[in-house]
């Protein structure tokens, strides 16, 4: 991943908590959660996804929120799929 | 007596009228029943009587100056003109006797006396009504001859590139200069003098190019005679047969004869029966069709290992099999998503929905976008998140019932000519226009406007002005009620009405950030919200913003509270730039949503597609184009199949597309000619023009108009055939054996398309959808009883300043915009005669402006953003706000994109085109940029024309 690419997922990411600003946290986590996992590609998710284990700092508190919402359930269908396919 | 339905190809002389009042006369003894206000002559003609005429035509209001109607009416004295006559309840009508006869031969005596009798050899001949007319009351000698005074020396005006003025000819009957008033609405003719000296004039005894005549055709059409006739038809003679299709240029969608001589186009003549334009046009959809036999078309289909290499040019099946195998090689070493397709906005649904399902299928990713994505998705996302559907809610005609009329953002005199003149025509009615937009543009301008405000405000201030409009409707009290409580959900409106009434929201806080008026924002808000019917319509000025899908769920707030949703004359009216953006939108293009907007996360859509396609589909969104770009720089997507689309000409920040494309190992571009894109390209698949191929257009209005081949395809197939046999090639089978076959697989998989088949577009004319059980023959206005999400939800759209900021170093900010005579990046208006009116892309800049940097008209200018630099030549106007310059994108040499930034809409990635913060300068030779954009496209001109096979010895080096 090019340090470009990860600059403009983070940017993206950030603009889009930006403009959810006014709802209150909680829900703006879930939009922004919704949101990415409505329009971005799974590849752009896992890199963010990436970028939120290993530094995150760039991230509005919002957008941490929703990446980590997001990583979780991308973990649960991860463990799913592999019980489904261990069945 | 029945009255015959209503034909397209008959003028009745007179315009319909609409009235619940039904009068009964008598016309040569045959009862007549029509709607009050109607005139004799339309009554006769709907009984199949005819009535000579000649200065009459039912697309124009009546004028009874020839006289040739005249008719008697039982109990009137004299004979009056039957154009002019309503009808009365009782008449008893006689059109044909004696008397009559004699006083219509003399009339055509008189005409004819003044006339040149070169029938013979006249263009016109075989299709003059005057000779028709000559021939329908006998007329056998003319008295007079030509030794008198008379017109016959009159000088011919050949200035307009696709039709000639001669005064010779003219018998003055004003249907010119009345279509120009009343259907086009450019007022650019006149009739100059008195009796004998009158004569047609378009300005002030100006050539027709010298004038303001915008060359719509509508002049030409209502002729009678050859006075004002088509070069073509001068050229070729009169067609022997027509086709109805539909244009393929913008998002209005106009239905046109192609009138046919063999495979030659002769002329397109707009189409009375189509139901976007009724029979009007603009200079692109009349005349500029001479590109589809330009010689720049690629004909054969052409490979290369590396871009800086001579084409090849194969077979069709070479061809398919080379681009087939590098996608799959791509696909081997760097993994099934590294591959993806672009869908055409300007192809048919048809064309659209089989790359699309070429890429879920074949491709097997979710990797497919189109060209809505740099222009309209922000719409489909507000709109489907507010109203939810993603689509606009009305019909072009519901603005003849609008009262005040918003126009955001759009352009529509030069970006939507023929739905531009209809709003002119309410607008001369008395309709009330506000204009937001920071340029003062020509629908401002519209002869007998009433009232307008005009909302010139700063780039990037949308938000801030529409959450001011709404503030000023609530905190007054302005808002509908009644509307809010029955057909919109509760709990949001609670949230955003809690929101908007905060000061932020303040027409004096917008007015800070706008540069508006708190007091002009008051009172165009106080006039929409008073309206008895209100409609807004926009442009990409919505949405080519960061906020673009802020603003559009801040236009259809703005709707609901003023209740105008679910009826004619309201509404929220995305103006749809390419001819089939619509349609490409509702085919599936976008990599997140199937066709008819199904998401791909949806397990039940899903699974119907899955049955139908044989395939099982990845339930995750693709790539958009601005990140296949991003993940090509990355090096992780390697392959591309753009289908009838230029990006390195279209898409922002053009410096950052062309790495993009280099990057790639295997770029097939489908097109109709060697455009910017495909000078990247590794495979040439020449693509087929809309005369070349049968399908679907979708237009602004959801309206499904059919495309009908008049000609083959000049290099073999169809675009749709394309797809099919690289889809085979990959290993997915297609089987179509015409479109109407694909079209019946959409219906199949598309709630809101299941009752469209050709069958049905032929009974109907068009469809516009929803088309299903519940709306069989489609539906021209939406959400009437409820919305597809039941209530209508509001959203909090809070104003967000965009990154692209003025500063001391870019001080100006840059927006960019269409020209009537071009269209998009220009690749077929530039093959046309339309290069008469502009040939070049010019810098717009405010006259302050350009005094303190020194700049003169025409001066060579250095535009430089944070993105690149380019050199336009300045063009002083005060038609930009100061501190705001403009210009358009209709050129691949004037690099307008290097400027504009990669900045986008938060929501859909869409581009910010409308705000670049830039600095102008005058210069003395073009940008770097520009030097090697005339390098490498001489050199890509010189591998095509090199290539192997036929030489192209047609394409010009520029």
């Amino acid at each position: 991943m090019s340090h470009n690419q990860l600059n403009t997922l983070i940017r993206m990411a950030n603009q889009i908590a930006d403009n959810n600003h006014h709802y209150p946290f909680e829900q703006a986590v879930a939009l922004v959660c919704n949101h990415l996992q409505k329009f971005w590609a799974k590849a752009m998710k896992m890199k963010i996804i990436a970028y939120y284990h290993n530094d995150g700092s760039e991230l509005n508190p919002v957008v941490t929120a929703a990446i980590k919402q997001l990583d979780e359930h991308y973990q649960t269908k991860s463990a799913s799929n592999a019980e489904s396919s261990i069945a | 007596m029945k009255i015959n339905y209503f034909n397209p190809n008959k003028d009745y002389g007179t315009p319909a009228r609409l009235s619940e009042n039904l009068v009964t006369l008598e016309i040569d003894g045959v009862e007549v029943t029509v709607p009050e206000g109607t005139s004799v002559m339309r009554a006769a003609a709907l009984a199949d009587i005819t009535i000579p005429k000649l200065c009459a035509s039912d697309n124009l209001e009546s004028f009874g100056s020839c006289r040739l109607c005249a008719v008697e009416i039982e109990g009137r004295r004299g004979m009056p003109a039957s154009c002019t006559t309503p009808v009365d309840a009782g008449m008893k009508v006689t059109t044909q006797n004696g008397k009559l006869a004699k006083l219509r031969r003399n009339i055509m005596e008189l005409y004819i006396s003044d006339h040149p009798l070169d029938c013979l050899t006249c263009p016109a001949n075989g299709n003059c009504e005057l000779q028709d007319m000559a021939g329908a009351v006998g007329l056998r000698e003319v008295r007079y001859g030509f030794e008198g005074k008379n017109h016959l020396d009159s000088e011919k005006d050949h200035s307009n590139p696709y039709f000639s003025f001669d005064p010779s000819k003219c018998i003055v009957c004003s249907r010119c200069v009345r279509a120009c008033e009343e259907v086009q609405g450019t007022f650019a003719l006149t009739i100059d003098g008195r009796g004998f000296d009158s004569k047609v004039s378009p300005g002030q005894n100006e050539s027709f190019m010298g004038s303001e005549c915008v060359s719509c055709g509508a002049c030409v059409q209502a002729c009678p005679t050859s006075t004002l006739m088509e070069k073509s038809v001068i050229e070729m003679g009169q067609p022997e047969h027509s086709v109805v299709t539909t244009c393929a240029y913008c998002g209005v969608g106009c239905s046109f004869k192609a009138e046919m001589k063999g495979d030659q186009v002769v002329r397109m003549v707009p189409y009375k029966g189509g139901d976007a334009n009724h029979g009007h046009s603009c200079v692109k959809g009349r005349f500029a069709f001479g590109y589809a036999t330009h010689k720049d078309r690629i004909t054969s289909p052409m490979i290369r290992n590396a871009i800086n290499e001579p084409w090849q040019q194969v077979s069709w099946d070479e061809a398919i099999d080379f681009a087939a195998n590098r996608l799959q090689q791509v696909q081997q070493q760097y993994g099934k998503d590294s591959i993806g397709g672009i869908t055409s906005s300007r192809c048919t649904n048809e064309e659209a929905y089989l790359v699309q399902k070429l890429v879920r299928t074949a491709f097997g990713n979710n990797n497919t976008d189109t060209c809505a994505r740099v222009c309209h998705s922000p719409t489909g996302y507000g709109l489907k998140m507010t109203l939810g559907e993603s689509a606009g809610t009305q019909d072009f005609d519901s603005v003849m019932k609008s009262d005040v009329i918003i126009v955001i953002g759009a352009n529509p005199t030069d970006a939507h000519p023929v739905f531009g003149s209809l709003m002119r025509r309410r607008l001369r009615q008395g309709a009330k226009l506000i204009v937001v937009d920071p340029r003062h543009i020509d629908l401002l301008k519209t002869p007998h406007l009433k009232e307008a405000h005009h909302l010139a405000l700063r780039p990037g201030s949308n938000v801030a002005l529409i959450n001011a409009i709404a503030h000023v409707i609530i905190t007054e009290g302005l808002e509908n009620n009644e509307f809010i409580t029955t057909r919109c959900d509760s709990d949001s409106y609670q949230a955003w009405r809690n929101f908007i009434i905060e000061s932020s929201n303040a027409p004096e806080q917008a007015q800070i950030i706008t540069g508006v008026s708190a007091q002009a924002i008051r009172e165009a808000a106080r006039t929409f919200a008073n309206a008895n019917n209100g409609a807004i319509y926009y442009g990409l000025g919505v949405t080519e913003h960061s906020q673009g899908s802020t603003m559009v769920m801040g236009i259809a707030n703005l709707a609901m509270i003023t209740g105008n949703i679910g009826r004619e004359g309201v509404g929220v009216n995305p103006l749809r730039g390419q001819n089939n953006v619509q349609g490409s939108c509702d085919m599936g293009s976008f990599p997140h949503e199937l066709p008819g907007y199904q998401h791909v996360s949806d397990p039940i859509a899903r699974t119907r597609f899955e049955k139908v396609w044989g395939v099982t589909l990845d339930d995750e969104p693709g790539l958009r184009i601005p990140n296949m770009f991003d993940s090509a720089i990355a090096g992780e997507f390697k392959g591309l199949y753009v289908q009838g689309e230029d990006i390195a000409q279209s898409d922002p920040d053009t410096q950052h597309v062309e790495q993009a494309l280099r990057s790639l190992d295997c770029l097939i571009v489908q097109d109709l000619f060697l455009n910017e894109t495909a000078k990247f390209a590794h495979v040439l698949l020449p693509g087929s023009s809309f005369l070349e191929k049968n399908g679907t257009f979708t237009n602004a209005e959801r309206r499904i108009n059919r495309v009908r081949k008049v000609m083959a395809p000049i290099a073999g197939k169809e675009d749709w055939q394309i797809t099919v046999a690289l889809s085979n090639a990959l290993g997915y089978p297609m089987h179509y054996n015409h479109p109407s076959e694909i079209m019946d697989e959409i219906a199949s998989l598309t709630p809101s398309f299941t009752g469209v088949n050709y069958d049905r577009l032929e009974q109907l004319g068009s469809i516009q959808w929803p088309c299903n059980e519940q709306h069989p023959s489609g539906m021209p206005t939406m959400h009437v009883d409820d919305f597809p999400i039941g209530k209508g939800r509001f959203s909090i759209t809070e104003y967000v300043a965009t990154d692209e900021r003025t500063n001391g170093r870019f001080p100006l900010y840059l927006t960019t915009g269409r020209i009537l005579s071009q269209y998009n990046v220009g690749a077929q208006t530039r093959r046309t005669e339309n290069q008469s009116w502009h040939d070049e892309d010019l810098l717009e800049i405010h006259p302050h402006d350009a005094e303190v940097r020194g700049i003169k008209e025409n001066d060579w200018l250095g535009i430089t953003s944070r993105a690149g630099q380019t050199v336009l030549r300045a063009r002083i106007s005060d038609r930009m706000l100061p501190g705001v310059v403009y210009t358009t994108f209709h050129h691949p040499g004037s690099g307008a994109n290097v400027i504009t930034t990669d900045n986008s809409d938060w929501a859909t990635n869409c581009p910010e085109y409308k705000v670049t913060a830039v600095q102008v300068e005058r210069v003395s030779q073009p940008s770097e940029w520009q030097k090697n954009f005339t390098n490498f496209n001489q050199l890509q001109l010189q591998l095509l024309q090199s290539s192997s096979g036929v030489l192209h010895s047609h394409t010009e080096i520029e």
